[in-house]
């Protein structure tokens, strides 16, 4: 026994079993990220394979045709105390429009039959989701064709591709046709303003209204022709869009109209073999990284939410980078080193844990209420009392992430700083470089990965942070990008997207959270990629730097 | 401007000066690194103009620091102060309105570990001409090569001037960190043990360089190998705890130096 004992503590003395418990708190951590990681894969990556269309019919008589989505067993005790398991299955019924649910959830046993018919047809739609059921006929405009046994798949393919051009063509024409107007608006809100400002003569007042109102006039005589010619192309398009319909009957059996130009895509799944599965599943793919999104974010791509994030990161990064560069400069190159500067760095460094909402309610205060209110004050007091960046917007969110990152590159970039050798520094100096040369020339190039170092942690803590984005800018859905072309391209007060918003956006705030789910998954896959090429870029130019400025060895 | 010798020779050193040009003058200098006690004690020292003048002394007697006075390096460790004066070429280098940045491209210096930046050799050495405001690259050029020729350094590197100074040898580096010191134009030198992290044959290179350009600069270097200083100086001074002991022309203080202390120094009784 004693032997054993001894045994046991010299083991200890050792430290194996502190070795042991190293390694495992190691396997711990990584099998968390992998199992995190894994889930958000594996759900996000599975999420645009089309899936089979099953018809299934119960026992009670009721026929559902879907997708099904899960399947669970569950177990509890009957009346005469034995345990029971009974399987359940969820099916994705769409058709929402006309039975208010896209989801149903059945007893297994009740199952009498279940087959995948080759014609069942999927629907996605601009509006209530997807719709199932299977072609029975297709007006072209100036033909109705019908044939019940399905065949008008590939002719409502074709249609669909019309019906889509005309759906383009029609947003075009909308856009000259507000472009046109515009104007018109313009100065009509001059009248109304003018109208309400007592602060001139009423006489000059009247005199003034009156000379707008012939401008207005003129200008709507001068564009007449073109809002003609543009509204009657609108009616053609759409009227020929009107007849360009479909009709479906469900698996219930009823028979429900469907426009085409409602109609997003149309497959039959049952029927496709496994590349042109894949062929579907990358044009999702690309649907999801390239378009906007539809039915409240839950399809669609989202776009406009990498865009948001990516360009927020950026405008992040210039302004945290250079402050926190130069404040780092100043602790350690110019500043005593005394009491108070060790309390400043303290501050900063315990900056880097105050919870990220109180950053953005200092944005919000500071920025919206003081910053952007005095701008819309100074320059643009003639929208008032509508604010331009007296709200929410892409540059007052940048600046809150900046300032909360802010501590990050302070302190990576010290230590960056503070790795450069003295000799070196103290060698600049002993050749008549001025101090500020001597931080341009010897400090900061060497600083640079340390540097880098901040930034890359920067991007990561910024890109995924959702709180205080939420008070400074962020949208569920904006309507235009902070790029565009219209002067001046670059619209810093806009609202955004992004991406870690959107998560939770559609994942907790929207109508039909079951069918929102493998969005989640996706974005949030998504959302991480962003951040580790973000990521990988910044470690990139810290590694050829480094190669660059590799300290002396002898 | 050169001081009148009579005035240094009326200080309590250097009789054996008298023919000698001055350019570095110590009067009651005492340095601080924190109050306790003086790191330097009441230094009255003269440094004469192009030859070589050694510091030799134990570890810790305060050479570096003298050297440092010169330069004002000691300026850079924060709550450090002086008493006494430092002329330079006639100059009052401590009162105010004296430019740092002007004093240094005068009083060049060389660090016991050389530090190479990391940056071509042609940066290295153009690096103390651009910060002085040096901006016209055939210029540059010119400067660049007197002064690797002047360093002895030129055949060496002349194919790879573009190539990171850091691919040197060690007796390449403080090679390179010498030239760095002369495109300058200085007419200081001061040298901090130059040779003290190098091997045999790399330190003679540098002594034979330091050799060739006394004939146009005034050297101070600080050495704790007593046979390289008999090698290389012309006059020597000799420190203990923060004061000059003995200061004569190098043969005299090796031969028959005037105090004990010296003698039991250079004897190898202690040290
Ligand atoms: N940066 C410093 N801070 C405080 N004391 C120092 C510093 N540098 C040198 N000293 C002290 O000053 C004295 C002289 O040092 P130094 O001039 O470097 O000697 P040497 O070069 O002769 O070996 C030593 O006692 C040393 O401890
Ligand atoms: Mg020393």
């Amino acid at each position: 026994m004693s032997q054993a004992s001894g045994n046991i503590s010299y083991f200890r003395q050792k430290g194996d079993p502190y070795v042991l418990m190293t390694s495992l708190a190691l396997l711990l951590t990584l099998g968390m990220v992998v199992l995190m990681f894994g889930i958000i894969l594996f759900q996000g990556l599975g999420f645009f394979w089309p899936r089979d269309l099953q018809e299934i019919t119960l026992k009670q008589g009721e026929i559902y045709l879907g997708e099904i989505w899960e399947e669970e067993t569950v177990h509890f005790k009957n009346s005469q105390g034995r345990l029971i398991s009974e399987s359940e299955i969820q099916i994705k019924k769409g058709n929402r429009d006309l039975s208010g649910r896209d989801f149903i959830w059945f007893k297994k046993q009740d199952i009498s039959d279940q087959k995948s018919p080759p014609l069942a047809t999927a629907f996605e739609r601009m509006e209530y989701g997807n719709f199932y059921g299977y072609i029975t006929g297709l007006n072209l405009g100036d033909k109705f064709i019908e044939d019940s046994a399905g065949n008008l798949f590939q002719q409502s393919s074709k249609a669909l591709e019309k019906a889509m051009a005309n759906r383009e063509k029609r947003e075009d024409l909308e856009n000259q046709l507000n472009q046109l107007l515009a104007p018109l608006a313009g100065l009509q809100r001059e009248i109304s303003l003018l109208e309400i400002d007592h602060s001139i003569e009423p006489e000059a007042q009247a005199k003034k209204i009156d000379q707008l109102r012939m401008e207005l006039q003129n200008l709507e005589r001068k564009i007449e022709p073109d809002y003609q010619k543009y509204s009657g192309l609108l009616q053609k398009v759409a009227d020929e869009n009107e007849q360009l319909f479909l009709l479906v009957q469900t698996a219930e059996g009823a028979e429900v109209h469907l426009p085409l130009e409602k109609v997003v895509r149309l497959y039959q799944p049952n029927r496709m073999n496994i590349f042109q599965k894949t062929g579907f599943y990358a044009g999702k793919l690309w649907e999801f990284i390239a378009a906007d999104p539809r039915e409240s974010n839950t399809e669609g791509g989202v776009f406009p939410a990498i865009f948001g994030t990516v360009m927020m990161v950026l405008l992040m990064s210039i302004a945290v980078v250079p402050v926190g560069v130069l404040a780092a400069l100043y602790l350690n190159e110019y500043a005593h080193q005394g009491t108070i500067i060790r309390l400043i760095r303290l501050s900063v460094n315990n900056l880097a844990g105050v919870p990220s909402i109180v950053f953005g309610i200092f944005g919000l205060g500071f920025f919206i209420y003081i910053m952007g209110s005095s701008i819309d004050q100074l320059f643009f007091s003639n929208k008032l009392p509508e604010p331009t960046f007296g709200t929410g917007g892409i540059l007052w969110a940048s600046l809150t992430l900046a300032l909360l990152t802010l501590p990050v590159v302070v302190v990576a970039t010290e230590e960056g700083i503070l790795a450069v050798p003295r000799a070196n520094k103290e060698g600049a100096l002993a050749l008549g470089a001025t101090r500020w040369q001597m931080i341009r020339k010897i400090v900061l190039p060497n600083a640079m990965p340390g540097i880098l170092t901040g930034l890359i942690l920067a991007i990561s803590r910024g890109a995924g942070e959702v709180a205080p984005l939420m008070i400074t800018g962020v949208v569920k859905l904006a309507p235009s990008l902070p790029i565009d072309a219209s002067f001046p391209f670059l619209h810093l007060d806009r609202k955004f997207m992004h991406l870690g918003f959107h998560i939770y956006d559609v994942g907790f705030q929207s109508p039909n959270v079951e069918a929102a789910k493998p969005m989640v998954y996706t974005t949030a896959l998504l959302l991480i990629l962003i951040v580790i090429f973000l990521n990988l870029l910044a470690i990139y130019m810290r590694n050829r730097l480094r190669k660059k400025y590799k300290t002396a060895v002898f | 401007m050169v001081v009148n010798i009579q005035q240094a020779v009326s200080q309590k050193t250097a009789g054996f000066l008298t023919d000698e040009k001055i350019v570095i003058e110590t009067l009651n200098l005492f340095f601080y690194y924190s109050s306790d006690s003086p790191a330097l004690k009441d230094v009255n020292i003269i440094i004469p103009q192009k030859k070589v003048t050694a510091f030799i002394g134990p570890s810790g007697c305060g050479k570096s620091t003298l050297l440092r006075c010169f330069n004002r390096m000691n300026d850079l460790i924060p709550g450090t102060y002086h008493e006494g004066k430092v002329l330079i070429e006639g100059e009052d280098i401590n009162k105010t309105g004296i430019r740092l940045e002007r004093l240094r491209n005068k009083v060049g210096m060389v660090f016991q570990k050389s530090n190479p930046f990391p940056m071509s050799i042609w940066e290295n050495v153009a690096f103390g001409p651009k910060v002085n405001g040096i901006t016209d690259n055939t210029d540059l050029d010119e400067m660049v090569k007197s002064a690797l020729i002047q360093a002895d350094l030129w055949r060496e590197v002349k194919e790879r001037l573009d190539q990171s100074a850091l691919d040197l040898s060690g007796g390449q580096q403080q090679r390179l960190c010498i030239a760095r010191a002369l495109a300058n134009k200085p007419h200081i030198i001061l040298m901090d043990e130059p040779a003290s992290a190098l091997d045999p044959i790399s330190t003679g290179k540098i002594e034979e360089t330091i050799d060739e350009l006394k004939n146009q600069y005034t050297i101070v270097i600080v050495t704790h190998n007593m046979q390289q200083a008999a090698r290389v100086s012309d006059y020597t001074a000799f420190m203990m705890t923060g004061e000059i002991i003995e200061f004569n022309d190098t043969r005299t203080l090796f031969t028959n130096p005037d105090k004990k202390l010296t003698e039991e120094y250079i004897t190898g009784r202690f040290g």
